[in-house]
Parts: C-alpha cells; structure tokens; sequence
C-alpha cells in the first residue's frame, strides 16, 4: 500500500536450458519457482548456484515460499540439495500428485548417482524423506494464504500428471508461472487451463516455442508400425516404462490395435506396474475432476482383452510377443532383466519412450552404444568361467517420443486466456526467439532476459479514488470536450486521505470537512513613475495602456476609487507627496492571478507610453 | 470385441486412429507410406518453396498481416541409418517474418540466402533476407516494381509469376503478362533484360531452364521458349486441342524438367480440366504425350493448381490442387492420344484426415524433395502440411 509505484524483479538466475529454478521477487515477497537439476552435467554444476542468495543470508530468511509445479527432475532435482544441504525449512508448495510422485523419482535418481555411478556430494534418502515433510500440498483453483500478503493458486497445466501452473499475488500485483505446460489434451491428460486473471506478468516456458509439432497420429503409427512389423518376424518387444503416464497410453493403444488386426502375439505388463498406477490414478481421478475433459474414468485400468501381468518365466518363451516393464531407463529391475535376454537377438526390438538419464543402460543404447559392459560379475567369474564381459546389443532400438509441451501456437493460446500485461518466455536460447516476441509484441509486451540476468518490470496498480458529485458537475460545467476513456482530461480537486479510503472533492468542500478555513493571499507592490499630469489624467492613461496590451481581459477604470482593475489585480494612483509628478501605484494581487500580477508590474515599470490613443 | 472396462471415449478415439487413414490397408506395414509426418500450420500456405535442402519457406495469404516461416524438417526424416535412435518429428522454426499483404507466390534465389515474394494483386515484388544464425527475423530489405497493370486486366490476374534468375548475377524473372516479362537484378533492382513484345496474354508459368533460355506459359496453354540473347519473341507452343469438344474454358499451367541440358528438358502442362501434356523441348511442336487424368476436375480448381516433374525419378510427376490429394503419375506408358490414366500413387490425408473446417479441404501446394526420390511435402487449405515418403505399389516396404 506504501509502494505506488512497484515492481516485480525476475531473476532466472539459475536457469540454463535443462534445468529451471527461478527466483521472483514480488511486493516485498521472494518466491522460488521449480528446483531442477541439471541432468547434463555430473558435478555441482547440475544444482542452481544459491551463493547469489546465501551470500546476503541464509534461504529460510530469504525466502517466503518455494513452488514446484511437478515431479520431472529438471524441476524439483535439486530440491533435497537446497532444502537440506543448502538449508532451507520455509513452506514448499506442490500439487497432491506431484508430492506422491516427487520422492519416488528423486529417490529413483539418487540409486542411479549414488549407487552405480559412486558419486558422493549427493543427498541421501533420509534427506529426500526430510525435505517432503516440508512440502504442503496444493488443490487446483484453490487460494492458499502463504501469509497475510502472499497467496497462490494452482491451476491445470496438462504436460505430466499433477503438473500445474501457479498465480502468485501479492495486493493487486500477480504473477503467473506456467512450468512445463501443453495446450492439447491426450489421452490421459486434459489441456492447461487459466482463467482471464490479467497477471502483471507471464512467465512462460519456451522450450518448444518454435517447433510445429508432428501429429500425435503419426506418432502412434510409428509406434503401432514398429511392434507389428517386430511380432510380424516373430520377435520379441520390449517397452521400458514408468509406471505412470505413457504406459496406460500406450497399453490402449496396442490392445484396440490387437482387436482390429485380430492379432495373436501376447502382450504383458510387469507386475508392480498395476498396483502403482491404479493406487496413483485414484489420486489423479480426483485431480481431474476439476475443469478437464473426461477422457476416461476407471475403476480398474487394467482390464484388458489382450494384455495380462507378466511372469519372469514367460522371457524365455519362444515366439513373438510385447511386454511393458518398469523401470523406464532399463537401470534396473525387472526391464533391464527382460532386456538382457532379448538384447543378443536381431529380431527383436526396445521401444525407449523417453528420456534416460545419464549414466543408465538406457542413455547408452540410444546413444548408439552396441556393446555393454556388464555389471556385478566378479573377476573370479569372468576369469574362471569365462562369462562374457559384455553384451552385445543386437536387437533393435527405437527411440520415440511422446511427451508434451506447448508450441508457438500454444503459448499464443495460453496467452489469450490469461491477457497478462507482461510476458516472460524462459528456456530457450535467447538470440532465437525474435521472431516469437515479435508475434506476441503485437499484442503484448514482452521481456526476455539472458541467463543471470534481472528483469525489472514495473507495474502501474490501480489506486481506486471517489470522486464527489459536485466535483464531477463543476468540471462538465467548464465546458470544452466531453470526457473520452481514451483521453484523460486533468482537472483540479482536493485529494483526501482518511482511513482506507480516497476521495477526490472541491476544495471548499474539503475544507468544510476538516473543519479548515480558507485563507487568501494578496500580494502588493508599489510602483514609482515619472507622469506629469494629474492623478486622474495619470489613471486614465494606466487604463488605457492595460487596455491595449491586454486584449483578452476586462480591464476597469473606476476613477472613484483612483484605481484600475482588472481580474483580481487592483492598481491604485496616488502622487508623491514630496513630487506631484511622482506617481506611486499601489498594486495588489491575489495568488490565483500570480502570473498576471508579477506580469503587470514588470510592465508598469517600464512606465507609460508617451503617446497613447 | 473391445477391451472392458474402459471408457467408450478411449477405445473409440483409438479404434477411430486406426479406422481411417491410412491404415485403412489391411496392414501397417503396407499401408503405402515409409514415413509420414502430418503438422498444422496455424494457417495455410499456397507457398511450399526449399531454401535448402532441409529448409522449406511456407508463407500465409490472408488479406492482412501474415507469417512468412522458413522451417527445419524433422531430423527423423533425415536420419537414414540410425533412424530408430532419432526421436525427433517436429518441424522447427529456424525463421520468421510478418508480411503486410498474403503471399501468393515466394521464389527462393540459389545462391543467396533471399526471397522474393508476390502478394497477387499487382506486379511488385518484395524482396526478403531470410536471417542467419544471428537472428530469426525475415527481413525486408526492397522492392522491385513491374510493370503497370493494363486498363482490362482482370483483378485475379494482376499477380506477377516469379522465377529464380539464373546464376550467377542474383536476379528474378518476373511479371504478369507476357508482354510485361523482365529480369530484374535482386540487389539494384535494375531491369537487364525485358521480353519484347506487346502481348497481353496473361502469364501462369515461368521458369528458366538453362543460363540462357526460359519457359513463358500463359493461361490458354500457350508455350514459349525464350532465349535472352535474341531480341525476338519465339514462335508459340500451343496445346493440342481438347480430345472432346467442351464449352467450359480451361486455363493451363506448367513445369519443366531442370537440368543443364536445355534439349533434354521435357515440359509438362496441366489444365483445369485434367488434361496433361508433355512435350519435349528439342521438337516442342512434335507429337506429344497426352493424357486424362483420372482426378476430379469439376472446373472449381482455381488457382490452386500445381504439377511438377519429380526431381529424382524418372518420368514421374505430381499434380495438386483439383481436391484434397496429390496425385503421382507416371508418364512412360502414355502415348499422343489423349487417354485416360489413373494415378501410380494417391495421398489423400488432406480431406480424410478431420478438419476443423466444413468446407471440403484442397491442396494448395506440393513440392518433391530435390534429391528423395519419393519424399514430398504438401499443403492444404485447412493449413495441414504433410511430409511423406510413398512407397512404389507392389514394391516391398523397407
């Protein structure tokens, strides 16, 4: 309220394509926005370098409130690091979903680095289980009060499950954060959704902003083409999964595709799979309820015609047939059992339908990698029964993408629901996206920094004031264009302050409130001139010297007076006593005429004109 | 048959994938594509011209303000041996610029990194740095004026056709009528050359095929092969005239075979009323080859028609334009009657695919990869691009 004038500073610091943490400083208030990690580095470069905050203090201080929008580790990856090795106990705000689903895939990522990779400046499982009591959850649409001045709302962003966009506001100033978000809706996934909420300023991910995006059509063809043509040779496929998200998908998709081709070849999914994702779909079901297209409602997800829970006896079975298996990169487990079977077999084929992080069997084969050196074999064994030190990676590799963001299209669209006044694209490569803040300049503004780099935004908040009647009636009454939206008129009033409240009246209605009285102010100046005639004859030439020079005014001889007036100015002959051709005109003024006053006895300084008509 | 226990709007929303195209074949595997990618523009283009051999310029015709985008094609497409590890489907967007006025016609200059474009209501054409690595914005940097339009000349046929000039000077060879044919130079915009004559046959074709000589085609079939270092007009090809006697005029258009070779260069012309005729330009009054093709020629074609020569395969062309397909014929088997032919291969995805849109869905534009022997690309009124790799019929599918 002090603030008329404020600003919100965005400060993405510690973004860098691959990863997201953004810091927003809003009325007073700092909020982090996402935690990620790096996923392409392997040193501390893959956490966000908080020195830039530490060093004025610690974070808990700093920060008001930390949001993370959902559970891909470039967004919350580096969380256990901050909140326990960096240290932070404030709020940590995420969806029902994303609180479920953050620790498994955190925990997940820690055996990956810690275990097979033997790195140490890593956070523990203790930490991950430490930093998920400070999480508080979040429902969609609904307004939480973080303190008495901040509050956040979530709202639908489609992309991952439980995935959300987040309003900040702060008084009448707001912030939106989208996160990861995608404006078409799939299979399982509604499209985001925000309402016409005008934030002072848009932070967007651009990532994709300029790719036009193939259809989803053809990527299940793709898809569909791969397994049949893999069955069709009698082969074996198999699709490394998390036990969310695409494999639903992708399970309906084979099974109405085995219907209609009348296919044999069994399908399986691994077990584990099923329990994991009715219990997390449950969870998601009552997310959805809200404002998505229903696309399904189950009760049981994996009542299937063709597709039946797998046995690990069944990986030996001769013929073609399709398996679904967690964990998605092949690190471990059950996928990476299935896969070493079938790797030495050319007619055989895995479908890898994402990303993989660095240092798993998966990121190896879709780098091309033929050969795989393979674990937990001791020397005793590779020495004295001569086991193969390495696997050799016959079979085919797919690798297929599925995931969604928002395109160019869909920015534009998220943008036209939301109307911000400001817009932020983060993400992408800064020297790129000219043609992109052009489109959207023509609309809106639009800020893009560089990495490390603050932006200012400056806001113009609505300061709500009461105009009296009165007021209103006396400027319509001066007369001149009748007011327009477009054209602000200024006008003149006495503001007063009382309370809470703004009220714009007449000053002599101001003054009958506070009980003020009006003072005028008259100003005087004397006047010395050389005329020699008589006071009256003296007068009569001031008059008509004021009359020739100032053509637009009423000037007023009033000889009974000895004085000429005009406006408020009154200008009063009388001669010296010592000299009768010393004249002394007394000038007076009030302050409304100022100007003209201080105007008039410049002029008559001057003295008079020798000949006047 | 159906799975149990899902929803009756998944199952059916994957049942309808597979029921329409182009898996209505009884099989994936040969369903007659090797690759297929299918984009939504967020309008359409009647533009599909490469910069490069991975970069296409695609451009809006509105009445107002409209993009003009140069686009990356998906790597996938690209990645030959090591396909299956390449994920990556989507188009990128490498450059972009707004132009005031729709683009009817955008010609990419060899050599240089600029466009020409003309809005098809008049003759000047505008001139276009398409951007570097430094920056993504298309950049205007001039205009070339053509000639004044004529008193009769009608709204529709104002537009100027545009051909890239030979090399090495960069220059454009552009106008509207036959009579109003020039070489301009890209960088002065300097006339070096004008075609002398005072017809005002309105123009649907240009296009040099060798350093020296280049094709006029105008409206009613008219061919003329121009060599810039003789003053005169040559005589005309003119089309045969049509196997039955019809009332409904039809307007022509035309392409030629590149190639250093001006004598080997074969020139195929299409009519609106689904008529081919290819002649060869080392006896271009000689017997040609004619035929009918077996493509819905209602008379409602417009200007949006489109035949050009594949520019990796043998006797092979693809027509667009007459509906919401591209049709790819094979003119080795025809002879100088006019008989009627049926298309070696159809891409349909166009209309069958759903569209927002209740009117019918045509394309508006086609282009065959320069050296892909079966990849095109093509366009529609509904703003889908398609991407796509056909397989010979009868051939086995890789």
């Amino acid at each position: 309220r002090e603030n008329f004038c404020s600003s919100i500073t965005a400060e993405p610091a510690m973004i860098d394509v691959g990863r997201s943490c953004i810091l927003v400083s809003i009325g007073g208030k700092n909020i982090m926005l996402d935690c990620g990690m790096h996923m392409g580095f392997n040193d501390d470069r893959r956490f966000p370098d908080f020195s830039y905050i530490t060093q004025n203090g610690r974070l808990t201080e700093f920060l008001d409130c930390v949001i993370i929008s959902h559970f891909h580790l470039d967004h919350c990856g580096a969380l256990p690091y901050m909140s326990e090795m960096v240290g932070y106990d404030g709020p940590i705000y995420m969806t029902h979903p994303t609180k479920a689903i953050c620790p498994i895939l955190l925990e997940d990522f820690r055996k990956i680095t810690v275990d097979k990779k033997g790195e140490t400046n890593f956070f523990t499982s203790q930490m991950i289980k430490d930093c998920m009591k400070k999480v508080v959850p979040l429902n969609l649409h609904q307004t939480v009060q973080v303190d008495e001045e901040l509050e956040i709302k979530a709202y639908y962003a489609g992309h991952v499950l439980g995935a959300a966009m987040v309003q900040i506001k702060v008084g009448s100033e707001s912030v939106v954060y989208t996160g990861d978000y995608n404006m078409t809706p799939d299979r399982h996934l509604g499209a985001a959704w925000i309402d016409k909420c005008r934030p002072d300023l848009l932070i967007s991910e651009s990532t994709y902003a300029t790719t036009i995006r193939d259809s989803k059509r053809c990527r299940e063809r793709d898809f569909l083409k791969k397994v049949h043509e893999t069955v069709e040779r009698g082969g074996k496929v198999l699709i490394p999964v998390f036990a969310l998200g695409r494999a639903q998908e992708l399970c309906i998709l084979l099974e109405t595709f085995w219907e209609r081709m009348n296919l044999k070849a069994p399908i399986y999914f691994s077990t584990g799979m099923t329990e994991k994702a009715n219990h997390y779909y449950k969870l998601f079901i009552t997310w959805t309820n809200q404002k998505i297209r229903k696309t399904f409602v189950q009760r049981n997800m994996f009542e299937f015609k063709h597709i039946k829970p797998f046995d690990r006896s069944y990986a030996d079975n001769p013929g073609p047939m399709v398996v679904f298996a967690t964990p998605g990169m092949l690190h471990a487990g059950q996928s990476l059992q299935i896969f070493k079977k079938w790797a030495g077999n050319e007619k055989n084929m895995v479908i890898m339908p994402g990303y993989c992080v660095q240092g798993t069997i998966g990121h190896k084969i879709l780098n091309g990698q033929r050969k795989l050196e393979l674990e937990g074999r001791s020397t005793v064994e590779k020495f004295f029964y001569l086991k193969s030190l390495y696997l050799e990676v016959k079979l085919q590799v797919e690798y297929m993408s599925f995931s969604a963001h928002a395109d160019a299209k869909g920015i534009m669209q998220l943008i036209r629901m939301a109307e911000p006044r400001n817009m932020l694209l983060v993400h992408g490569e800064a020297v790129k996206m000219e043609f992109l803040k052009g489109k959207i300049e023509q609309e809106f503004n639009c800020y893009m920094p560089a990495n490390g780099e603050t932006t200012t935004v400056t806001t113009n908040p609505n300061v709500p004031v009461d105009i009296s009647l009165n007021l209103l009636k006396r400027e319509m009454s001066l007369g001149g264009t009748l007011p327009d939206p477009k054209k602000p008129r200024t006008m003149h009033g006495t503001l007063i302050m009382k309370e809470n409240s703004l009220r714009l009246v007449s000053p002599e209605q101001a003054m009958k409130e506070l009980g003020l009285s009006e003072h005028h102010l008259r100003f005087t100046c004397r006047v010395q001139l050389q005329d020699p005639h008589s006071d009256a004859d003296t007068l009569h030439r001031i008059y008509m010297h004021l009359k020739s020079v100032l053509k637009g005014y009423t000037t007023q001889h009033l000889p009974d007076s000895m004085s000429v007036m005009v406006e408020s100015i009154v200008v009063k002959v009388s001669s010296s006593t010592e000299d009768p051709n010393t004249k002394v005109l007394l000038l007076s003024w009030s302050y409304q005429d100022e100007d003209l006053g201080s105007f008039l006895s410049t002029l008559l300084k001057k003295g008079l004109p020798s000949v006047l008509c | 048959g159906g799975a149990k226990g899902n929803g009756p709007t998944l199952a059916s929303a994957a049942g309808s994938l597979l029921e329409t195209w182009p898996t209505s074949a009884s099989s994936l595997s040969s369903d007659g594509y090797k690759d297929l990618y299918v984009y939504q523009l967020d309008h359409p283009t009647r533009v599909l011209e490469w910069t490069s051999g991975k970069t296409i310029c695609v451009a809006g015709f509105g009445p107002d303000r409209n993009e003009i985008l140069e686009l990356h094609l998906p790597p996938k497409l690209f990645a030959d041996e090591n396909k299956g590890l390449c994920a990556e489907r989507d188009f990128k967007v490498v450059h972009g610029g707004f132009s005031d006025g729709p683009v009817h016609r955008l010609r990419h200059i060899q050599g240089t990194r600029c466009v020409v474009t003309n809005n098809g209501r008049s003759s000047s054409l505008q001139v276009w740095d398409v951007g570097d690595d430094e920056s993504d914005v298309f950049r205007r940097t001039s205009s070339i004026e053509g000639a004044a339009p004529l008193a009769g000349q009608a709204a529709g046929e104002r537009g100027s056709q545009v051909a890239a000039g030979p090399s090495p000077q960069p220059c454009v060879l552009h106008g509207a009528l036959l009579g109003h044919v020039q070489l301009s130079q890209l960088a002065s915009g300097d006339t070096c050359y004008t075609l002398e004559t005072d017809s005002s046959e309105p123009l649907s074709a240009l296009q040099f095929v060798s350093p020296w000589v280049f094709l006029a085609c105008c409206r009613n079939g008219n061919l003329f092969a121009v060599d810039t270092r003789s003053p005169s007009l040559p005589p005309p090809t003119p089309v045969p005239p049509p196997p039955e006697a019809s009332t409904d005029p039809v307007h022509w258009g035309m392409h030629a075979t590149a190639g250093a070779d001006v004598a080997g260069c074969r020139v195929a012309r299409l009519s609106s009323g689904a008529e081919v005729v290819v002649s060869d330009l080392r006896n271009p009054g000689g017997p040609a080859r004619r035929a009918l093709l077996e493509v819905p020629a209602d008379g409602s074609a417009g200007d949006h028609l489109r035949v050009s020569w594949a520019p990796a395969l043998e006797d092979c062309l693809a027509v667009s334009g007459f509906d919401g397909g591209v049709q790819v014929f094979s003119v080795s088997t025809w002879g100088p009657e006019a008989r009627e032919q049926r298309a070696l291969f159809q891409h349909r995805g166009h209309s069958v695919l759903p569209s927002e849109r209740s009117a019918p869905v045509r394309t508006t534009a086609h282009a065959w990869h320069p050296d892909r022997p079966r990849t095109l690309l093509s366009a529609a009124t509904d703003g889908s691009v398609h991407v796509w790799d056909w397989v010979h019929p009868g051939a086995a599918q890789d």
